[in-house]
């Protein structure tokens, strides 16, 4: 700035409002940035999109590429448009620019919580938090797991050690479309690393997990649930295990005590077996 | 020079394209409502918005990394799109395509989260000051929107007009004395014929 006297920020508003004057700021078109950008010729691998849609914890911003899905953040807890952008580029060194047309799949994704099949881009990261993330991504909705099958499934790279998987729980990228929601510690209370307060409740609820039901069964000091007619044990939300009727249902403490009754692991769920 | 703008430039000069890229990302909303605030027709700071940007990006493919690291991306910016706005205002007069110079758009914007500033002026008082504005004479409107609606320095401001600091800032309170009398005249009118 010159040496002179002059007010540097914004103009201090006369209703307070901030660097918007008296006119006010008039919206925008949602997609001009990336009209501009085609306009210009930028090819299109060069920078992604972003939209928000609606997912049962409220908004989420989405970016992607033409290939693939690139990040999400909840945009509930003040985070604007303008920070994840901040974030986006922070992480991955990509623009995020907005757009109106979601990525193919994403909004079926986010209706049904299904969002395996959906390609995401970690971009580069190491192959532990590439191995947690894919196992995670392989919990079905509507089922919990927890973390000792997160780092069993994700064993041949992390070594099973469930610190450093907290760490990498928290750290998220994809928020809701890696459902870590879906990830409980070893006595069955969930592990929310990733969300605010109340955030992960509404994902479960809207999966229609019973955590009243969950917590009740984690109480009783019983870890997986087995059918005697069929000699088999689950994780109790397994689908398997859900559809077992009360007069059958045998509660075990650990895999040992089921496998000297007799029963064997969910080829399904894939339990801890013995 | 903050360091979000350091970024930018340092961009840039580095990698043309996804500096570019950035520079669009954070400057295409004030680059809009800049033309929308002086041409008053959403339509038009479309059309005149790409051209801002594309006459930027032909004329930065030119420059040579060390003229890129030293741009002020938002006033050099501001510059290019009063220039564009300028060049449209004569080339529309030498050819008029239509009498109406203001079309009344802010009626149909789409209503994506008014700020607190657009919640605390109702619409009917937001249309008076956007009539006036298009009233004022066009070197009237450019520096006090730059000032008022983009929220830009005096000293940016006078970058983009290119005049020293003082002009710009008697220009802006010239054009805010123009204002107040245009809308004050209208109260009166008001009072007359209820």
């Amino acid at each position: 700035m010159n040496g002179r006297k002059d007010h540097d920020g914004p103009p201090a508003s006369q209703n307070g409002g901030g660097p918007a004057g008296e006119l006010g700021t008039p919206p925008v078109p949602v997609d001009f940035a990336l009209r501009v950008l085609r306009r210009v010729g930028i090819p299109r691998e060069r920078y992604d999109t972003y939209v928000r849609m609606d997912s049962p914890a409220g908004g989420l911003f989405v970016a992607f590429t033409p290939e693939s899905v690139t990040g999400s953040a909840p945009a509930t807890s003040g985070l604007t448009s303008e920070r994840f952008e901040e974030s986006h580029r922070a992480r991955t060194g990509r623009s995020a620019i907005p757009a109106v047309k979601p990525f193919p799949g994403l909004t079926t994704a986010l209706r049904t919580g299904r969002a395996r099949k959906l390609p995401l881009d970690p971009g580069p990261v190491d192959e532990v938090t590439a191995a947690v993330l894919q196992a995670v991504r392989a919990i079905p909705a509507g089922q919990l797991r927890p973390l000792s099958w997160i780092a069993r499934e994700a064993s041949s790279v992390s070594g099973g050690n469930t610190d450093a998987l907290l760490g990498v729980l928290a750290r998220n990228p994809f928020v809701v479309l890696v459902p870590c929601h879906r990830v409980t510690y070893e006595n069955g209370a969930p592990c929310d690393a990733a969300y605010l307060p109340g955030v992960g409740d509404a994902l479960r609820a809207a999966e229609g997990i019973d955590m009243a039901g969950v917590r009740q069964w984690s109480h009783s000091g019983a870890v997986f649930l087995g059918s005697d007619t069929t000699h088999i044990y689950c994780h109790p939300t397994c689908a398997h295990a859900r559809r077992i009727t009360a007069p059958h249902r045998v509660p075990f403490a650990t895999a040992r005590d089921a496998h000297r009754a007799g029963y064997r692991a969910c080829k399904s769920c894939r339990p801890v077996s013995v | 020079m903050d360091k979000a703008a350091e970024q930018l430039t340092d961009l840039l000069a580095t990698d043309l394209d996804d500096g570019f890229t950035e520079l669009v990302r954070v400057h295409a909303k004030g680059v809009h409502a800049f033309l929308l605030r002086v041409s008053g027709s959403a339509a038009e700071a479309d059309d005149l918005g790409q051209d801002t940007f594309l006459r930027a990006y032909t004329a930065l493919r030119t420059y040579a990394p060390e003229r890129r690291r030293a741009l002020r991306p938002r006033a050099w910016l501001m510059t290019i799109a009063a220039n564009v706005w300028r060049n449209h205002v004569r080339s529309s007069t030498r050819r008029p395509v239509s009498a109406i110079r203001v079309d009344d758009a802010q009626d149909k914007w789409p209503d994506v989260n008014p700020g607190p500033a657009e919640r605390a002026l109702n619409a009917d008082d937001r249309g008076r000051l956007v009539a006036a504005l298009s009233e004022l004479p066009e070197f009237y409107r450019i520096p006090v929107v730059l000032r008022h609606v983009v929220g830009m320095s005096y000293a940016e401001v006078a970058q983009v007009q290119g005049c020293p600091v003082g002009t710009a800032k008697a220009q802006v309170s010239r054009a805010m004395g123009d204002l107040r009398r245009l809308l004050g005249t209208e109260e009166e009118l008001r009072e007359v014929t209820p």
